[in-house]
């Protein structure tokens, strides 16, 4: 069996090899960590700026959904790829964008279409709004993690991702983040976690910085509070 | 036009693609970016990560540690993969690990399959095994998409298109589309995604590489700040993923700390654009993700490496820090080494990979300035090592000249009788001293001494000695 050699193979590599362990030096438990230094959300908002997003600080849920109006309109958007997400229920997104005449496609909707047709619909949409599992200070980034209701595309096929966090979801360090999937217990995990630091970049034509290639060319972070 | 006949499969000489390389000053002026602009960013970004260079002890740490017992990760990452309702496969070789991907697509019945960039993939030329049964292989990520079009082989590990213009890339993208697109950048990203896109819609299944895989979980880590690898593990129903044995770290607590220094290695970002954590197929309800995942763990050299004073090269998280750092790279570019891995990490790993003998110039292709240990994330001794390889080749008995080994014994005799020494000083300062005393330095060497003196002069004996300088003149002041 090729997986029982494989391995003893390895055992006996991983021995020999330990004579030629390098010499190490010790690191102290808390080297690594960063955090924000000071406010969560300045610096969130910083951050994303920085990283060719942009950003944008409203006082309450109100202020997000009015100012939700300008990016649809940005995006020319008719239809909307959303999570399903208690903060967007208590923003009223769904009724929102019925009043604005916007296709919601959602998650009961999709999930009663066949495959092509279910991805091309995904595929159609102008704009993607979710939530986030946790944002991060330190880095601009956002963790979202994938649920039903909550699919890895809203973040990924349309041009423009909207992301609306409040104030409690900011974490000072991806360290931090990390922390959040340990304590919801590692058996658990998303089949999907992905970090988000920024729109879709690419460096591969003379290495000059262009966005949008895949991902959405457009990240617009919303925070609340 | 400058040679760009880099063909995925074969090899290359150092000397040869080197002196091309040079002569070649589209390839020239992009190199030079790499250490103006690059450079400046890292630099940047290293400086907002405190104590930075424990941080990448740490990874160094974790590394090591993990090495010491793979065979355990590896089981546990099995377990873990398998517990999560994913396959696992152990491959020996390239040759295996392609049947294996094989195997899984033609029980799919695919025709079509979208891939993220993978070094691994290339290592073992698992396109070329694909497209030889007919299945159509779509690289996404932009530069490899591009270099797929041409039929060239990536010539950096980050950015595998580093060596076209945009002229060029123009010229290639214009292929396909049918038409003359202008040299704009964001028209010719525009065009790939949305060709691209299409084939994102069709495929029935996604390759990946992986950049990490946590043991205890069963998750792999994917990188990218396109997008793309997100697109081929979202969209396809099937999902394969493949990594060097290597690849595996024990814990999800240890991720953090690999991505702090990643991407700031990489490309001078904090964070790369998208990283994912990918544990198992979708969950039930779900409507994206791969409905199947299937795990490739490959071997390919690497035991016989780890077991090895050459170990340490397994640490490499191919971020191409080194790459930028090198001042020899930043002559040559990426084609010249040969092989799939070019750069300071490509002149150790490809004669570990394919043998010393076929690639007897690359550990000479450094000056051992260490620029390269320097920017590495992981600390790796890289210059360490090239010295190793060289102390081996010495020890190669195909690599042996026996002129040099003849040059080098009349040296040392030379050098253990001082009259001998006295001597041979003597009559160089009396012949070559004095016939040189003007210009004092030697434009060709004789015979196979010429390859010295091909690239740079020789420097002429004096034509007075120290010693006879010191006796007349030297004593006295
Ligand atoms: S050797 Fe170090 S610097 Fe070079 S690619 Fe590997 S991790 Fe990066």
């Amino acid at each position: 069996m090729s997986r029982e050699s494989f391995l003893s193979r390895v055992r006996q590599a991983a021995q020999a090899g330990r004579a030629f362990r390098v010499h190490l030096q010790p690191v102290p438990p808390d080297v690594g960590y960063v955090g924000a230094n000071g406010d969560l959300c300045d610096k969130m908002a910083e951050e994303v700026d920085a990283v060719g997003g942009r950003a944008f600080r409203v006082p309450d849920l109100l202020a997000a959904r009015e100012l939700l109006v300008t990016l649809l309109e940005e995006a020319s958007a008719k239809s909307a790829l959303c999570w399903e997400h208690d903060l967007l229920t208590r923003l009223g997104l769904v009724e929102f964008l019925q009043s604005r005449g916007i296709v919601r496609h959602s998650y009961e909707s999709l999930s009663k279409l066949e495959f092509p047709s279910q991805r091309q619909s995904m595929l159609a949409c102008d704009i993607g709004i979710s939530s986030v599992d946790c944002a991060i200070a330190e880095t601009g980034t956002l963790m979202v993690c994938s649920r039903p209701g909550q699919e890895r595309v809203a973040s990924l096929l349309p041009p423009m991702h909207v992301a609306i966090v409040e104030r409690q979801q900011i974490v000072p360090d991806l360290i931090d983040a990390f922390a959040i999937l340990h304590q919801r217990g590692l058996e658990n995990l998303p089949s999907n976690t992905t970090l988000i630091t920024g729109p879709s970049k690419t460096g591969d034509i003379e290495l000059q910085l262009t966005t949008g290639v895949h991902g959405p060319k457009h990240w617009r972070v919303i925070l609340v509070g | 036009m400058p040679k760009t006949d880099y063909i995925r499969e074969t090899h290359h000489e150092f000397l040869d693609a080197s002196a091309d390389a040079l002569a070649n000053q589209g390839l020239q002026q992009i190199l030079g970016r790499l250490g103006d602009s690059l450079g400046k960013k890292n630099r940047e970004a290293w400086e907002q990560l405190p104590n930075s260079d424990l941080v990448r002890e740490r990874a160094r740490t974790i590394k090591d540690e993990t090495l010491a017992e793979l065979d355990k990760h590896l089981e546990t990452l099995e377990r873990s993969v398998l517990a999560r309702g994913g396959k696992v496969y152990f491959a020996d070789d390239g040759e295996e690990a392609c049947r294996q991907v094989i195997d899984i697509i033609q029980a799919k019945g695919a025709k079509k399959v979208v891939k993220s960039k993978s070094m691994t993939t290339e290592e073992i030329h698992l396109n070329h095994a694909l497209e030889v049964l007919g299945i159509e292989t779509v690289e996404t990520d932009l530069g490899e998409y591009i270099i797929q079009l041409a039929g060239h082989r990536p010539s950096h590990i980050v950015g595998p298109a580093l060596h076209l213009s945009a002229k060029e890339v123009a010229e290639i993208l214009s292929m396909p589309a049918g038409e003359t697109l202008p040299v704009e950048r964001e028209v010719l990203a525009g065009f790939a995604r949305k060709q691209l896109r299409m084939n994102f819609a069709q495929a029935d299944v996604g390759i990946s590489g992986v950049n990490f895989a946590v043991a205890e979980t069963g998750t792999i880590v994917l990188i990218s700040n396109e997008g793309n690898a997100r697109l081929t593990t979202a969209l396809p129903k099937t999902h394969i993923a493949i990594m060097g044995m290597e690849k595996v770290i024990p814990k999800l607590a240890d991720l953090p700390y690999f991505l702090k220094v990643l991407a700031r290695a990489a490309t001078g970002q904090k964070l790369s654009v998208y990283t994912s954590l990918i544990t198992g197929a979708r969950h039930e309800g779900e409507l994206d993700g791969a409905e199947e995942f299937h795990l490739i763990i490959l071997d390919n050299g690497r035991s016989k490496i780890l077991g090895s004073p050459l170990r340490e090269s397994l640490f490499c998280i191919r971020c191409g820090a080194c790459l930028n750092a090198c001042p020899i790279y930043r002559s040559v570019g990426g084609h010249a080494y040969g092989g799939v891995y070019a750069g300071p990490i490509g002149a150790v790993l490809t004669p570990l990979y394919d043998g010393l003998a076929a690639n007897k110039h690359l550990p000479h292709a450094s000056s051992l300035c260490g620029a390269c240990q320097a920017a590495c994330p992981v600390k790796i001794q890289i210059p360490e090592m090239l010295i190793q390889l060289r102390e081996q080749m010495h020890h190669e008995p195909a690599l042996k000249s026996p002129l040099e080994s003849l040059a080098y014994r009349m040296w040392a005799i030379t050098l253990r009788r001082p009259w001998m020494y006295r001597l041979g000083s003597w009559l160089a300062s009396r012949t070559l001293g004095w016939w040189k005393q003007n210009d004092r330095w030697l434009k060709r060497l004789p015979g196979k001494l010429h390859g010295w003196t091909q690239k740079r002069d020789f420097p002429a004996p004096a034509p007075t000695r120290f010693r006879d300088w010191w006796d007349k003149e030297g004593k006295q002041s």
